[in-house]
């Protein structure tokens, strides 16, 4: 089987910036594993995450998705984007509309053009949306509007439309980053526990080694664009994790970044 | 406010200058400004007690009145809709948009009254010209509302639903259509009501509405008659108010 990931010598500069967001970067994630991301704040860890997604243009390199070569050039056909389910470190969630209509959201893609546009869903797409309220712990808020929810009940609305699109690769960009320490663990549980039971693939980063450790089976330390170290979760040493952080405090600029 | 230095005195001076320069050159005679008291008391004298019969003139001014301002709200969004696209940032090229802002600008500068004095002219009296004139006036301020609405729209939720494989028509009505259509309607009510407080005096250039009769009884020195009208105008102007407060708390 095609791994969900391959990454070979990836370069990337975001337009109208000279420094290189992702320099030569190669990764590989077999399909059914779960990768943590660490790195400190402007690593590069959403650049990653979203090139992955097929969301930006004009990198150099390859990189295959699913199975399925990006195209630097061009988005993805958008049959294929369904596969892919991302969790925004912003939530990116609709304020005006309801819990409900959100998580319905993600079911877009995979609806009839015509159902699409009426919001006219299955009762298929309504059980999985449901569900996905309810995996996340958010049953009760489903008529709720976006725009009166606390932060922690945003993120975990964000993750059950990334569920209710039943996606074969999770991209998650600091899922958790909004929750307290007990309920972070809980929506990770989820979130890992969601894609081993269907066979899908993680991949989430973090600023939260302790949790990385815990809920991936292998983790990736990003500094400056390029890929510090990838390791087996239990050959982590602390000093690694410490000097991840430590070294970009030295490169100027960066460390001024305020965390987003 | 504080003016300093340089530009502060030059300021200043200019604002002393063209008060003076306006004294001036206007021939203020206050004399007149003095009997004015009385000639005004006598005029309010007149019209009291206002006279009810004209019940029937000002229902049936006030409902033509009405039906320009709906109409021409109704031709304003029609023409907002599209020019509202063309002046927005996110949807076309800047010198497309820029283009056409300037040509909103323009048409929010030309006065209602002339636009409707103009009208008149082209396709005579009634209630026509007052309809086209209000569709047309009304269309700078709104397409310009529009374009913004369309601006202030977070791109944010658009691209996760693309990410989610969402096509172009299902992202405008689940991602883009939420966030515009409140401000949309807020906009729109909020031009309504000022069609609708413009439109009043449209009669008095013989576009149609209720001015028309305000018109006719001052130039007949039916001063009582005239009063009737303007209580009837004050009412309608609070009424349209109060709906209108009401109505923009649903869309808050
Ligand atoms: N749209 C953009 N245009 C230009 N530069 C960008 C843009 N987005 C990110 N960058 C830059 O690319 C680098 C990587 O940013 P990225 O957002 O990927 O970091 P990150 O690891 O996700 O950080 P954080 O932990 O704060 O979310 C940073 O130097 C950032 O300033
Ligand atoms: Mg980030």
């Amino acid at each position: 089987m095609s791994p969900a990931v391959q990454i070979d010598d990836l370069s990337f500069a975001h337009p109208g910036s000279d420094l290189p967001a992702l320099e030569r970067i190669s990764l590989l994630v077999p399909t059914g594993e779960s990768v943590a991301l660490l790195g400190p704040s402007g690593a590069g860890k959403t650049t990653l995450l979203a090139l992955l997604d097929g969301r930006l243009r004009g990198w150099q390199g390859r990189t295959s998705v699913l199975g399925a070569s990006l195209d630097p050039d061009r988005p993805p056909l958008r049959a294929r984007r369904p596969d892919t389910g991302f969790v925004f470190q912003e939530f990116a969630l609709v304020e005006r509309s309801t819990v409900l209509r959100n998580v319905l959201n993600g079911r877009l893609g995979r609806m009839s053009p015509l159902r699409a546009l009426m919001g006219s869903s299955t009762s298929h797409d309504l059980e999985t949306a449901l569900a996905a309220l309810a995996d996340c712990g958010i049953a009760d808020l489903a008529e709720r509007r976006v725009d009166s929810l606390s932060g922690g009940q945003r993120q975990r609305v964000a993750i059950a439309r990334c569920l209710a699109q039943e996606p074969r690769l999770i991209l998650a960009d600091e899922p958790v980053s909004s929750l307290d320490p007990a309920r972070a663990a809980e929506v990770l549980t989820l979130l890992t526990g969601a894609a081993r039971a269907r066979g899908a693939t993680a991949l989430f980063s973090s600023h939260q080694p302790d949790l990385a450790r815990r809920f991936a089976q292998r983790i990736v330390g990003i500094s400056g664009g390029r890929i510090v170290f990838d390791v087996p979760t239990f050959d982590l040493s602390e000093e690694a994790t410490a000097n991840l952080y430590r070294d970009t405090a030295r490169m100027p600029g960066v460390g001024l970044r305020a965390v987003s | 406010m504080r003016f300093r230095g340089i530009g502060g005195f030059a300021a200043s001076t200019l604002v002393a200058g063209a008060i003076l320069w306006s004294f001036m050159t206007t021939d203020v005679e206050f004399s007149r400004l003095l009997s004015a008291g009385p000639r005004i008391a006598e005029f309010l004298g007149r019209m009291f007690p206002p006279d009810p019969t004209v019940m029937r003139e000002i229902m049936k001014g006030g409902a033509e009145t009405l039906r320009i301002a709906i109409l021409g709200s109704l031709g304003a969004v029609v023409l907002s809709a599209p020019l509202g696209i063309l002046a927005s940032e996110t949807m076309v090229s800047p010198p497309l948009y820029r283009t056409v802002r300037t040509l909103l600008a323009f048409i929010r500068a030309i006065p209602l009254i002339l636009v409707a004095m103009l009208m008149v002219g082209a396709v005579g009296l009634g209630p026509l010209p007052g309809i086209i004139a209000v569709a047309f006036h009304a269309t700078g301020m709104l397409a310009k509302f529009y374009a913004e609405a369309i601006d202030g729209v977070s791109r944010a939720p658009i691209a996760a639903l693309e990410s989610a494989g969402a096509g172009p028509l299902a992202r405008l009505r689940h991602a883009i259509w939420p966030q515009m259509a409140p401000v949309i309607a807020r906009d729109t009510i909020f031009r309504f009501e000022l069609n609708l407080r413009e439109s009043l005096i449209l009669g008095i250039v013989g576009a149609g509405g209720i001015g028309f009769y305000i018109q006719t009884y001052v130039r007949s020195f039916q001063y009582d008659k005239a009063a009737s009208v303007t209580l009837a105008v004050i009412i309608m102007v609070v009424a349209i108010e109060a709906i209108n407060v009401a109505l923009r708390r649903r869309f808050a």
